[in-house]
């Protein structure tokens, strides 16, 4: 009886564990990397200032606004939100391995929400990924690099050569996919944030001004 | 030679910001200003208006423009629409406030919350005159050979917390030409009024989202 418990138990730790592998480069062939960094370039250009509108949906709700993203300093970005009248929602400094807010109005200042808005603008705007792993199928080259607990995977495409998403996943689960629509290299047009484990989705279109 | 040709020059740049300057108005000033402001309040039954928004974050290379449309009938119904560069509208109408973002309508009800109360008795204050709210704020008042100048600190904590002074530029016919609404941060926005419009026919369906 014993015997047949543990195998039962082997049994189902074993599907279990399968059924959890991250799904997000599945059957995809797996190559040696032929890079040891991928640089976004999106939000490179210093003399752009990238504006954008933003629609948030977090449970049900809808929430619109300005996003500006701005290339400060060779490593430093700042990126800020406000509402159609221009009061300012919150305004970060951010790095590549850093994070400061310069400002956050009182009532979003909660845990839970400054640091999802940390996750999402650090990986929007991180520039340098170290690659570790690299693959490939028909339409994208992806490369897989580790962040801390998480990995990021960076799905360049095969025809325009851009980064068309970066999927932001643990080990068994994608968390956070960022999607690029882009127009230059150093331009996306439109770019949507879609959370996996909450009810997030943050779209961003870019303002010609 | 070079030093008196400088201090020449110094004196003319003050001499002539001297002209531009603000001056505080008397107690007289003040008093005839506001009864002629009440009186063209009083008498504004409906105004519509083009306006140019000017967003300024200190660390931008220029100001984000927006512009669009204004309505306003008495007592207190108002339109906000952006047109460019896209389509956003607020309808602020028997205590709610319905906004359409592009199409995505959500509604709001200011009668639960006071800070709504507050910001909205200050739009349509500032677009109809009727701002000289001396429990809400303090206020100070200058002229310019252009304009007569009302400056507004908010008493309330939970409305300074949005808006450091709104500052209104009137015009010499006591209309509300420009606002300008400086933020904690020092940051502020610039609302410019154009083409306006006072008492002609304004149909109630304008005021729908």
């Amino acid at each position: 009886m014993r015997r047949y418990q543990i195998l039962f138990f082997l049994i189902s730790s074993c599907l279990l564990l399968s059924g959890c592998a991250v799904k997000t480069v599945k059957g995809f062939e797996q190559q040696a990397p032929a890079v040891t960094n991928y640089p976004v370039t999106y939000f490179s250009d210093a003399k752009t200032d990238y504006v954008y509108k933003a629609h948030i949906a977090i449970y049900g709700r809808d929430f619109g606004g300005i996003f500006i993203a701005k290339k400060i300093n060779d490593t430093l970005y700042r990126a800020a939100f406000t509402t159609e009248f221009g009061n300012k929602l919150f305004d970060f400094e951010i790095t590549d391995t850093s994070f400061k807010v310069n400002y956050i109005l009182e009532e979003l200042d909660k845990a839970l929400i400054v640091n999802t808005l940390k996750r999402d603008f650090m990986l929007l705007l991180k520039q340098n990924h170290a690659v570790q792993e690299q693959y490939k199928d028909n339409q994208n080259t992806v490369y897989k690099s580790d962040a801390g607990k998480r990995s990021n995977y960076l799905f360049i495409d095969k025809t325009s050569g851009q980064l068309a998403k970066i999927v932001n996943a643990t080990k068994s689960k994608e968390k956070t996919i960022i999607s690029y629509t882009p127009q230059s290299n150093i331009l996306a047009k439109n770019i949507v944030i879609e959370h996996k484990n909450i009810k997030l989705k943050i779209e961003l279109n870019y303002l010609e001004q | 030679m070079k030093n008196s040709v400088l201090y020449v020059f110094f004196l003319m740049a003050v001499t002539l910001s001297g002209f531009a300057q603000e001056q505080k108005m008397s107690a007289a000033e003040v008093t005839s200003f506001k009864n002629g402001v009440n009186a063209t309040a009083k008498n504004t039954k409906t105004l519509t208006t083009d306006f140019v928004q000017f967003k300024h974050m200190d660390f931008l290379s220029k100001d984000i423009e927006t512009s669009g449309k204004m309505s306003f009938k008495a007592p207190a119904m108002l339109l906000w629409q952006y047109t460019k560069p896209y389509q956003y509208s607020v309808v602020f109408k028997n205590n709610k406030i319905t906004i359409n973002d592009a199409g995505k309508k959500s509604a709001m009800d200011m009668g639960n919350s006071k800070m709504f109360n507050k910001l909205n008795k200050l739009i349509v204050g500032s677009v109809s005159g009727n701002v000289f709210d001396e429990a809400e704020f303090t206020i100070t008042y200058f002229k310019t050979a252009e304009y007569n100048i009302t400056k507004l600190v908010p008493k309330d904590a939970a409305l300074k917390k949005y808006i450091n002074q709104m500052e209104l530029y009137f015009d010499k016919k006591n209309m509300v030409a420009q606002v300008k609404m400086i933020e904690p941060s020092n940051d502020y926005t610039t609302i410019v009024f154009k083409n306006k419009v006072v008492n002609a026919p304004v149909p109630d369906s304008v005021f729908s989202n």
